[in-house]
């Protein structure tokens, strides 16, 4: 499960909220008096079967974990009886300086990849759609297929592009007569060179998202556009992108996310490394949790995590939300 | 279209732009093919010393073994000709070393280390995750979509809060908890939680709603049970919200990463990711044996991808954009 | 392929950070079974050793499970193979997880048996299974490292050291002579290394380093040349950070200076790139690099599978006129056991794999020397000489400190050394920054 959300938050989480509009008044409809409950119950026994699979999985291995994890994070873990701490392991993630250093890493991190993220998904977006159907099926393939890769897979050839001997980029750098650069190896380039892979890694999913979207925007926006005489460009600023807007609310939250748990390529290319200038949150976590087996402490930087993430969702959702 | 036509001349340097950009995006990946590739040890007549192309500076853009075979396979013939045996057998040797030296990784990929057992085991944990994860949230959305019954909407909205919460946060009680079952360094250890997920229960209750109620309706008429309704109506009516859920499900299952580096030990039950982690950190392994076993973990959601790429893009906007 | 020593995950069976517990008060009565009684599993750990025909890695133990599955009716030896690499890591992440082997492997480049494990009461002592005429066969500062508060907690194996590996086809060609009998001072050895970087084809570029290393938290090739003014990383009692003394800094400084000042070592040199640093010396393609300090599983690796016309150095002394290096003692260790006879049986198996006969084989196909006196006297290097300079550097070896926290004081050291070697902070400022954090450790 948390490798796989990790994963999963980037490809596949979709807006919560998202129930359409119908249903939700048929929701509403269904909500009977508490009456006959039992009675009801026991007609439906069959749907509670139906559910009991996922209800029993969803217990075991989500519920009581995240329940778990708030304990765990008031204590100090030990094989035999872990002792309860109050609130010293928050105390000590607040203190440390490991943790700034992570958290000022995964902020950096996150404010150049998302906002790149997501408007260089916007204009790819926009230049696909300009295109016949075969290019577009063409070029959304070829963006999307580098996000289906294993971060692993990329990690280790970008960790190889970015060799100082014997990489592409110092090759490259080699035409202008600049570099050879210690691209991984010092700490003034190491978190740069991080950043400068996943902004080229194309950000697919955005691809795909903005492309259902602007084929679901209304012709006669644009009609009457034309009629009062707006160009192309005026066009895009004026129509496209504020219809737009909700995917936009949508890819930043869920990248925003994704690039909070940034992981796989620190523990594949860096290390958190030279000294700790690629730490980030994550990698701190399971460096804390599974090198150094403070369970307390990596309980509680993860909900301090947690809590950053939900801050961070909740700030952009009202700024990108305000004039609705 | 929206907007007025382009002209063609637009249109091509938008298309020409675009390749630009897509070139970029896929050159990592053509990067890891074309390495495994390389030719990594090549001496000619008048080379003094061999050489190797993984290691190269300037670096080599495609496979030296290609253009190489052929100029021996030319030479070999000019020789053949010229009835020079000696000539024509050294050429022979050579284009033997070259095909074996490019392909000579993947065999001692395959040989020296586990990579076919960690193939099989990424295969069949997603397999098997992927079938379990279509039945349990098929059954699971099926009923909170179309079924009346107390408690629906407070399991729901539990079930999906939960989708918020980044999986670091559970990453250790999960840990705790896989080890007091003694499923640590079993294959368990992965696929139950994993099944557990609760993003298909989401999606699946979303397509659900778009099954017509008439059609249960009439197969309760008919005086089938809900198991039979389930299996002979619902299913076969949300193939492609399934197909969605299934490769989004296989994706993740096959690219999982963190997970699995913390609860498996043995080296033969590693996953393709795992057991290239572990790759890369043996010293001794070259770049080119990394960069084939990189392309063996690749390929299978390359072909996945290309072969189900519309079910991608249905999952993707699914219940993502209104419609 | 897997065969590193002294690396970051292995360090993890030095130190975890656990605290102490309830078990180390109940495991004092020494009771011991009777190993004939035991019927059913054993669980054992181990990592790929050398391969045979079939690049199998493991056959090794699995022959010595049948072997003994064979004598012993009733007895199951159930294999868990881990890689070197994942070793460390797994085996704290599985005690953590209350899912431990019955015996384990502690890597060479461990050093030791983890202190942290023994007071928590994970690691068993083996005091009832050897006697004092049975430790008689094993060297000193081989039971040393196994032993804690006058109780041995595990069977040492292998012994290992750093060494310098010279190569000699290089030094040819630069026109240079080797160290005689491979001694040198620091002097002779800069001097060396500038003789050694040379431009081949007049490029403006240079071809050939004449040394190069990395630094890493668990990774201690450069160490020793941090040692040979004479510091060390903690005083005697463990309670004060010392490489910050002026010996030391300077002794890291001039290390780092072979690339910053001297240039006679790569823009890698210093950096994180174990596999890297390891092929520019040995793979056949490039050779850029002429001498570079491993442990001496590379000594087996040069001797087969990248040969190469090589020779082992020490390490160079300098103020202290000491050459130092730095070893460790690799052997096996018995987890928590709540049955006596099975207690019985598995040390007797734990015997068995760590005879005089399985020790003399070990140290001739693993790169490794023997930790028994009598397997030592079977003469396992009579016909690798290499090996057996190395093994006379044994005297030279020193140890690291034996702190409980030593995984966390190492990782504070070893990110500040990376930031001397890429030029970002001079040796002085950098300890000066490391004392800082670890001194916090070591309160």
């Amino acid at each position: 499960m948390p490798a796989s959300l990790l994963g999963g938050v980037q490809m596949t989480q979709m807006p919560i909220g998202a129930v359409p509009k119908k249903e939700e008044e048929k929701l509403k409809v269904m909500k009977r008096p508490n009456k006959n409950i039992i009675k009801d119950m026991k007609k439906n026994y069959s749907a509670y079967l139906f559910l009991l699979p996922k209800l029993i999985l969803f217990t075991l291995f989500i519920a009581i974990p995240v329940v778990w994890a708030f304990f765990i994070s008031f204590q100090k873990y030990k094989i035999f009886g872990s002792e309860f701490v109050g609130l010293d392991n928050y105390i000590e993630v607040f203190q440390s300086d490991a943790f700034r250093i992570a958290l000022k890493n995964t902020l950096l991190f996150t404010i150049v990849t998302v906002p790149f993220g997501v408007i260089s998904a916007l204009v790819l977006a926009s230049l696909i759609f300009e295109l016949g159907k075969i290019s577009q099926t063409l070029f959304r393939s070829a963006f999307y297929l580098p996000t289906v890769t294993s971060m692993v897979i990329i990690a280790m050839v970008w960790r190889w592009m970015y060799n100082y001997d014997f990489g592409l980029f110092n090759y490259v750098l080699g035409w202008f007569g600049a570099g050879p650069i210690n691209w991984l190896g010092q700490s003034s380039t190491a978190l740069w060179a991080l950043i400068i892979m996943q902004c080229l890694i194309p950000f697919g999913v955005g691809i795909i998202l903005y492309l259902a979207s602007m084929g679901a925007i209304s012709q006669s926006l644009y009609e009457a556009a034309r009629m009062d005489g707006a160009g192309k460009f005026k066009q895009w600023l004026y129509i496209t992108i504020p219809q737009l807007k909700p995917t936009t609310l949508y890819l930043v939250l869920l990248s925003t996310i994704g690039s909070f748990q940034v992981f796989t390529q620190i523990i594949m290319m860096t290390g958190g490394g030279p000294g700790n200038a690629t730490e980030t949150l994550v990698h701190l976590i399971y460096k804390t949790g599974f090198r150094d087996f403070e369970f307390g402490l990596a309980g509680a930087q993860s909900v301090v995590l947690f809590v950053i993430i939900l801050i961070f969702s909740v700030i952009q959702f009202r700024v990108l939300r305000h004039d609705e | 279209m929206n907007k007025r036509p382009l002209d063609r001349f637009n249109k091509l340097i938008i298309f020409l732009l675009l390749s630009v950009f897509a070139v970029v995006s896929l050159l990592p990946l053509y990067w890891v093919f074309s390495t495994s590739l390389q030719l990594s040890s090549y001496q000619s007549q008048d080379m003094e010393r061999p050489v190797s192309y993984v290691d190269s500076n300037p670096p080599k853009m495609y496979p030296m073994g290609i253009p190489l075979y052929f100029e021996h396979w030319g030479e070999a013939r000019k020789a053949e000709k010229a009835g020079d045996a000696t000539e024509e057998a050294y050429h022979r040797d050579m284009m033997n070393h070259i095909v074996s030296n490019t392909f000579g990784s993947f065999k001692t990929l395959f040989k020296k280390h586990d990579v076919g057992k960690w193939f099989f085991n990424s295969i069949y944990i997603a397999v098997v995750v992927t079938v379990g994860i279509l039945l349990i949230d098929s059954m699971a959305g099926y009923v909170l979509a179309k079924k009346k019954f107390p408690g629906r909407n407070w399991i729901f909205w539990i079930i999906i809060s939960t989708m918020m919460i980044p999986g670091q946060v559970t990453l250790i009680p999960l840990f705790i908890m896989i080890g007091n079952l003694g499923l640590m360094d079993t294959h368990w250890a992965l696929i139950l939680p994993d099944l557990s997920m609760v993003f298909g229960v989401f999606l699946m209750r979303q397509f659900m709603y778009s099954i017509p109620d008439e059609l249960l309706e009439a197969a309760k008429i008919d005086g089938a049970s809900e198991w039979r309704t389930f299996w002979t109506v619902v299913l076969p009516l949300a193939k492609p919200g399934l197909a969605a859920l299934g490769i989004f499900t296989f994706m993740n299952v096959w690219n999982s990463f963190l997970w699995p580096i913390i609860v498996l030990n043995t080296a033969e039950l590693y996953t393709l990711p795992v057991g290239l982690k572990t790759l890369q950190d043996a010293n001794l392994a070259s770049f080119k044996l990394l960069m084939s076993g990189a392309a063996v973990a690749a390929i299978p959601m390359i072909v996945v991808f290309i072969l189900f790429q519309r079910y991608f893009v249905k999952g993707l906007t699914l219940g993502g954009v209104k419609e | 392929m897997m065969k590193k020593f002294w690396k970051k995950s292995t360090m993890s069976i030095l130190s975890l950070g656990l605290a102490a517990s309830v078990l180390a008060a109940c495991g004092d009565k020494e009771e011991t079974g009777n190993a004939e009684e035991f019927k059913g599993k054993i669980t054992i750990w181990d990592g790929p050793r050398w391969a045979d025909e079939d690049e199998n890695k493991f056959h090794w133990m699995e022959e010595k499970i049948k072997e003994y599955e064979a004598k012993h009716d009733g007895i199951k030896i159930d294999l868990v193979q881990v890689p070197w690499a994942e070793m460390g890591d797994k085996l704290g992440v599985s005690i953590t997880g209350k899912a431990w082997p019955d015996i384990a492997p502690v890597d060479i480049s461990g050093s030791s048996v983890n202190i942290d494990h023994i007071e928590q009461g994970v690691i068993e002592s083996l005091d009832p299974f050897f006697d004092k005429e049975a430790k008689k066969d094993f060297y000193d500062n081989a039971l040393e490292a196994y032993t804690h508060d006058g109780k041995l907690y595990g069977i040492p194996s292998s012994i290992t050291l750093h060494t310098m590996l010279l190569n000699l086809d290089l030094f040819k060609e630069a026109g240079v002579e080797p160290p005689k009998d491979g001694k040198w001072t620091y002097d002779e050895f800069l001097d060396t290394a500038e003789k050694l970087t040379f431009d081949r084809d007049d490029d403006g570029k240079t071809d050939v380093y004449g040394f190069s290393t990395y630094i890493m938290p668990g990774y201690y090739e450069a160490w020793p040349f941090f040692y040979k003014n004479g510091g060390s990383p903690l005083n005697e009692d463990m309670t004060e950070f010392t490489f910050d003394s002026p010996e030391t800094v300077q002794a890291i400084q001039d290390l780092a200076d072979l690339k910053l000042k001297h240039k006679v070592a790569p823009e890698t040199h210093g950096g994180n790139d174990v596999g890297g640093t390891f092929q520019s010396w040995a793979n056949e393609e490039q050779r850029t690099v002429a001498m570079q300090p491993w442990a001496t599983w590379a000594i087996g690796a040069a001797q087969s599978t990248y040969p190469t016309n090589f020779m082992v150095a020490e390490y160079p002394s300098g103020d202290s006129d000491k050459p130092v290096t730095i070893g460790g003692v690799g052997g096996w260790i018995m987890m928590h056991q709540k049955d006596v006879n099975k207690k019985a049986a598995v040390a007797d198996f734990m015997k068995y794999i760590s005879s005089a006969e399985e020790q003399y084989t070990m140290s001739q196909n693993y790169g490794v020397f023997p930790a028994r006196i009598s397997a030592a006297d079977m003469e396992p290097f009579k016909e690798n000489p290499e090996m057996a300079r190395a093994m006379e550097m044994s005297d030279q070896v020193v140890m690291l400190p034996r702190h409980t926290e030593w995984r966390k004081i190492d990782e504070a050291i070893q990110n500040e050394l990376q930031l001397v070697f890429n030029g970002e902070k001079t040796a002085e400022q950098a300890m000066a920054d490391a004392k800082k954090a670890v001194d916090k450790i070591l309160e």
